[in-house]
């Protein structure tokens, strides 16, 4: 079977959906479109996941943390 | 790294501004509580910044401090699985009567703000997907598209075999195509 008429595999659907797959792979979703729905559904739910949103703790949570760590001085002593 | 294995106070907050939103975002996602991704972000950071000496600079920090986070809310996961099962009553309670004595009692509440704000921020649909995942699907396909870590690189980060984090990945997108598809028919 060529590159072009082999089917992709997850691996390769996954770098489709990120514009990484090689040209000469992807030529085969033109001719096969069974592929081509999959392709576009896996893109569908990789694009939903990468634009989640990154949230962010209260403020002061550096603080809280800090209060807690242990921080070493040059002497080897500890400091709360 | 440098300045904060010397232990400079600066270095130490630093890491934690650059780290807080990812990791605090992973927890929040895996636990699906704020005040409770709260606590398990602060013990991860305790933990990492007082073992900082034994950080080792072949691995990347933000794995290192990945792989805490993720031990904390499986751990978590897991307690509050075995705790679910004491909703039935005590382990040794064999007669319904003494199943009905020692089972948790679950009342209505009413919401809180804090939960309005749970629900604004992990009620969309894809949020939704996720929770319904296992716990390791959820931080494997977290760390793939959400952090955009490499599968060798979630591999170390989460101490599995490269194959179980594709099998993994696989199938949680998969489910998640499943319950998005679902929801849109």
């Amino acid at each position: 079977m060529t590159d072009l008429a082999m089917h992709l595999t997850t691996d390769e659907i996954e770098l489709w959906a990120q514009g990484l797959l090689p040209a000469t792979r992807a030529m085969h979703l033109a001719d096969c479109s069974l592929c081509r729905v999959e392709a576009e559904r896996e893109r569908k739910v990789i694009l939903e996941l990468v634009q989640l949103p990154q949230f962010s703790p209260r403020a002061g949570f550096a603080d809280r943390v800090m209060a807690q760590v242990k921080v070493p001085t040059p002497s080897g002593d500890w400091t709360t | 790294m440098a300045w904060a294995k010397q232990g400079h106070d600066a270095a130490f907050r630093e890491l934690v501004r650059r780290y807080e939103r990812p990791v605090f975002s992973l927890l929040y996602r895996m636990v699906r509580d704020r005040a409770l991704a709260e606590d398990l972000a602060q013990e991860t950071f305790i933990k990492v910044l007082n073992g900082i000496k034994s950080y080792r600079p072949e691995f990347k920090f933000s794995s290192w401090i990945f792989k805490i986070a993720n031990n904390a809310a499986i751990d978590h996961l897991r307690r509050k699985s075995i705790d679910t099962l004491s909703l039935d009553g005590a382990p040794g309670a064999e007669t319904p009567d003494q199943m009905r004595a020692t089972q948790l009692q679950v009342g209505d509440r009413a919401e809180s703000p804090l939960d309005e704000v749970e629900n604004r921020e992990l009620g969309t649909a894809i949020e939704r997907a996720i929770a319904r995942l296992r716990p390791e699907y959820r931080s494997c396909i977290l760390l793939r598209h959400v952090e955009g870590y490499s599968y060798e690189e979630i591999a170390t980060t989460l101490e599995l075999p490269l194959g179980t984090v594709k099998t993994y990945i696989h199938r949680a997108r998969n489910e998640l195509r499943g319950y998005l598809e679902g929801r849109r028919e």
